[in-house]
């Protein structure tokens, strides 16, 4: 039987390859003076101090942070209720619901962001209904909620599934138990169900908030050239300005800041299941 | 239970369903419309899908799309299988480790993980393309097949393998024949993700591919900025085919577990996705088989490798240009000459560029070109007297120039005041009157010449006093106007007179003004950028006979022609340039197109390295002082 244990081999060296090196240059070029060859580096602090003594780079990653929240708010609110409500319907609908969910999730991202550029620009579909109901004619595309409403788009249906999936995986003897010891459908909601749920919740926040953070051709798309995000500044080091130093520098900072908040949402979910690991 | 109110469940549904598939039926609706505009439909027609078809890029990156996302979860799947089970059976740490190892990707942003790809596939000289794409795919599919195989693998009794062995089977009997079945629905439902991850990847693919290799999504990307109902025809392609094989995954084991007995459906579960992937294969293979040339031409198998601008080659030169010498063009493009410059200067390898003067002059400098063989050329008495022995390149030793022009102010006559132009020049960027109501150009070199020129500056000044000042203009500017900050963007929203005014090349100016007779073009007294690009060959070129065809065929009558009338930029070529300007011509009094001469306040650009670091850094704070600000 042990035997089987050498497959795993191949995949351990092609991981330290394709992983873990990657990750590894990454943090030595972050470390590293601007155009230093890998092999004869100089060892320097100065990019990571360039971003944390400058307000406009901050402000740019405090941003960032906002709207990934607001989206990751606005997916929940918006995902729990539908998530729940699948859960509710027959197997048949549970099944037809899921895959009409899915499908969005197949067409390429990019495809379904552009198709927002048609619906939202001057003249276009949204701003004519907006008009009918006597909305005026504000600009809708190239501004903020443009771009919070093309990542809603986007990553609603990761939160939807994932809720959905634990919903489903309840127990349903335990509602009625519930109801038979006397709670009300409110608090059998808010003392079972949604506790049971917070896996999936946990699953769908960091299922948004991760691609929301770090997204750049939502804010650029729907954005605007002028519409900066953190993204959008690590693609611009790379892409435009050329200080790859300072690039993997930011990406470092994003990296750590992502683990640390993912790290403080599986607290909750630990904390929850009373201080025991899955 | 009691009955649970499902009437705001039900609104809700609703609405969140046509909110998923509003966007979706849109495009499809407009990818029939006759007309260009995004907006309104005029009238059914085929002619997106057409030029669709005829498009190169297009159907290459439906074909890579797929090919890549096919062969990646082919690999992944069975890599990731035959990994899950060998770690099931390793010792407890490493099972510990290797998961979080493959949270990497999974846990980390996504731009994250592409740059470190970028880095590994640069650091080990690895040259970026199909082959680096395909890789990264790979890499970043694995952990999501492991992730769906590994629980199955778990609830599956540890015994199993040594019972079948214990009957004699062999060490891969007992994994085909026992362990595999077992966990099939994991490994289907992994190679699914796998594939849905591939399809849908823009970050990774737009940051390690290369040599003119692109994916659906960086088509869309790139495409973008431009309107082009086109994109909306491949997307309802690719809407199609993923519906297709959504509803033969999801119904064909809903109707065979009909006919069949329950014990086959298994078996039957598993034919069906990788029938569904051997059509799509066989699909592409017919596509691009419909795409091969003969051979009996000079350059036939051969390929020309053109990074060049978005926007600025003709409607069909490089269609007559393979049909001529039976070489394939892959085209890239680029936004500035900045973006082009990493690319180049980091090993890819390309047989054609399109820099800008002061970005020639650096290319020269740093030894990135090489010595055109004019014995080869044809093209010299051809071209236009003022754009040639320029100081970048004073002997043309490396490069032919392509086109030409200014760097002026668009400006919508209905909206603004000609008296505001004159006396304010470039300063009516900073005009409260027209706050909201500009667009500038997201390029360093000519945000910083027209704060420069506005000051009473020399645009190349060396001075970082005057550039401080210029920046401060910027800022001042962007924080205060609420401009939007736009590349080729700017063409179709002045077009269709969105905005009052805009920094602009000459040669978009006059696209703009031949779609759309309220527009006009304003160059300040404060002089401008008489800027050109031309044609260089790389030093590191694979196929510099050819690019030197290439040269004579863009300079020549007919491809100079064709590549200026369609796109609107000044051509060098001295014939064209008097056709299309002179009577009856396609730019006839249009003033944008023929570049001022005689100002004595009009510079070319030149390259230093200390001004050029500073105004890089100084732009990019610029943006995000605009982004903050908004």
């Amino acid at each position: 039987m042990k035997r089987f244990s050498q497959l795993a081999v191949p995949y351990i060296a092609w991981a330290v390859m394709m992983l873990i090196l990657p990750m590894a240059l990454i943090a030595i070029y972050s470390v590293t003076e601007q155009g230093n060859s890998i092999i004869s580096f100089t060892f320097t602090l100065e990019h990571y101090a360039k971003f944390f003594t400058d307000p406009d780079f901050l402000v740019v990653l405090w941003r960032s942070l906002l709207i990934a929240l607001k989206t990751t708010v606005i997916c929940l609110l918006l995902g729990y209720p539908i998530a729940y409500f699948i859960s509710r319907s027959s197997e048949k609908m549970q099944n037809l619901l899921v895959l009409v969910i899915t499908i969005p999730m197949w067409i390429n991202m990019l495809v379904r962001t552009y198709a927002w550029i048609g619906l939202l620009s001057e003249g276009g579909l949204i701003q004519r209904l907006l008009s009918l109901v006597g909305l005026g004619k504000g600009e809708l595309l190239y501004t903020e909620g443009a771009v919070l409403l093309g990542m809603v788009y986007n990553f609603l249906p990761f939160m939807v599934l994932q809720i959905n999936t634990s919903l489903c995986k309840m127990d349903h003897s335990l509602l009625e138990a519930s109801s038979d010891l006397g709670a009300n459908l409110r608090q059998t909601f808010w003392k079972v169900t949604f506790p049971l749920s917070l896996p999936g919740v946990i699953n769908g926040i960091t299922l948004v908030f991760l691609p929301a953070v770090s997204s750049f051709f939502i804010p650029k798309l729907l954005g605007g050239g002028q519409y900066f995000l953190i993204g959008n500044l690590i693609e611009n080091q790379f892409i435009t300005v050329g200080e790859w130093n300072f690039g993997s520098a930011i990406s470092m900072i994003m990296a750590v800041i992502m683990m640390l908040l993912m790290m403080a949402v599986r607290q909750v979910e630990i904390r929850n299941n009373g201080g025991k690991e899955e | 239970m009691k009955k649970e109110n499902r009437t705001f469940g039900k609104v809700l549904m609703a609405l969140v369903i046509v909110f998923f598939y509003l966007p979706i039926i849109y495009m499809v609706v407009f990818s029939f419309n006759s007309g260009k505009s995004l907006t309104s439909f005029t009238g059914f027609s085929l002619r997106w899908y057409k030029h669709m078809m005829e498009s190169h890029t297009m159907m290459e990156s439906l074909s890579t799309t797929f090919s890549i996302a096919l062969i990646a979860t082919a690999v992944s799947t069975l890599a990731g299988t035959i990994s899950a089970i060998g770690l099931s059976k390793s010792k407890k740490i490493i099972q510990n480790l290797m998961e979080q190892v493959n949270n990497l990707p999974m846990m980390n942003p996504e731009i994250v993980t592409a740059i470190g790809f970028m880095l590994l596939f640069i650091t080990f000289r690895v040259e970026k393309g199909y082959v680096t794409m395909l890789l990264a795919h790979i890499a970043f599919c694995i952990p999501y097949v492991m992730l769906s195989v590994m629980p199955k693998i778990r609830s599956l009794d540890p015994n199993l393998a040594d019972a079948a062995m214990d009957l004699g089977a062999t060490p891969w009997q007992a994994l085909t024949k026992v362990i595999v079945p077992q966990i099939m629905p994991g490994i289907v439902s992994g190679a699914l993700i796998a594939f849905t991850m591939s399809v849908d990847d823009f970050i990774i693919s737009y940051f390690v591919t290369g040599g003119g290799v692109k994916n659906l999504s960086i088509t869309v990307y790139t495409m973008s900025k431009r309107v082009n109902p086109s994109i909306n025809a491949i997307s309802t392609l690719v809407v199609v085919i993923i519906t297709m094989v959504l509803l033969l995954i999801n119904l064909a084991p809903v109707v065979m577990a009909k006919r069949e007995k329950k014990a086959e459906i298994s078996r039957k579960k598993q034919i069906v996705p990788i029938a569904a992937a051997a059509a799509a294969v066989v699909a592409i293979v017919l596509v691009m088989q419909f795409r091969k040339e003969n051979s009996v031409l000079p350059y036939a198998g051969q390929t020309l490798y053109v990074y060049n601008w978005g926007e600025y080659t003709g409607e069909n030169i490089l269609r007559e240009f393979e049909e001529k010498t039976g070489a394939k063009v892959v085209m890239e493009n680029f936004d500035s000459n900045e973006q082009m410059y990493i690319k180049v200067a980091n090993g890819e390898s390309y047989d054609i560029l399109v820099p800008s003067d002061y970005m020639i002059q650096r290319l020269i400098q740093e030894g990135y070109l090489q010595k055109l063989d004019h014995s080869k050329l044809d093209c010299m008495d051809k071209l236009c007297e003022d754009v040639v022995g320029l100081p970048y390149d004073p002997k043309n030793e490396y490069s032919i120039p392509y086109f030409w022009g200014t760097v002026g102010i668009v400006y919508d006559k209905t909206k603004v005041d000609p008296e505001d132009l004159e006396r304010e020049g470039f300063d009516i960027f900073r005009d409260q009157k027209y706050k909201g109501q500009i667009y500038l150009y997201d390029s360093e070199r000519d945000s910083f010449m027209m704060a420069l020129k506005t000051l009473g500056y020399s645009m190349n000044t060396e001075d970082e006093e005057q550039l401080q000042e210029a920046y401060e203009w910027l800022v001042d500017c962007v924080q205060t106007m609420d401009p939007e900050i736009v590349t080729d963007e700017i063409i179709d929203n002045m077009a269709q007179g969105r905005k009052a005014l805009g920094l602009i090349y000459s040669g978009d100016a006059t696209y703009v003004m031949s779609e759309n007779e309220n527009m006009g073009y304003y160059l300040p007294e404060s002089g401008t950028n008489l800027w050109s690009d031309a044609m260089v060959i790389p030093a590191n070129a694979k196929n510099p006979d050819l690019a030197h065809e290439f040269i004579n065929f863009a300079s020549d009558y007919e491809g100079a022609y064709d590549n200026s009338s369609f796109v609107g930029y000044t051509s060098s070529n001295q014939e064209v340039m008097d056709t299309l300007s002179g009577e009856g011509g396609e730019y006839e009094g249009i003033d944008a197109y023929v570049p001022r001469s005689g100002n004595p306040n009009d510079e070319v650009f030149e390259y230093n390295d200390n001004t050029r670091k500073l105004i890089a850094n100084l732009w990019s704070k610029v943006k995000i002082a605009a982004s903050n600000a908004g």
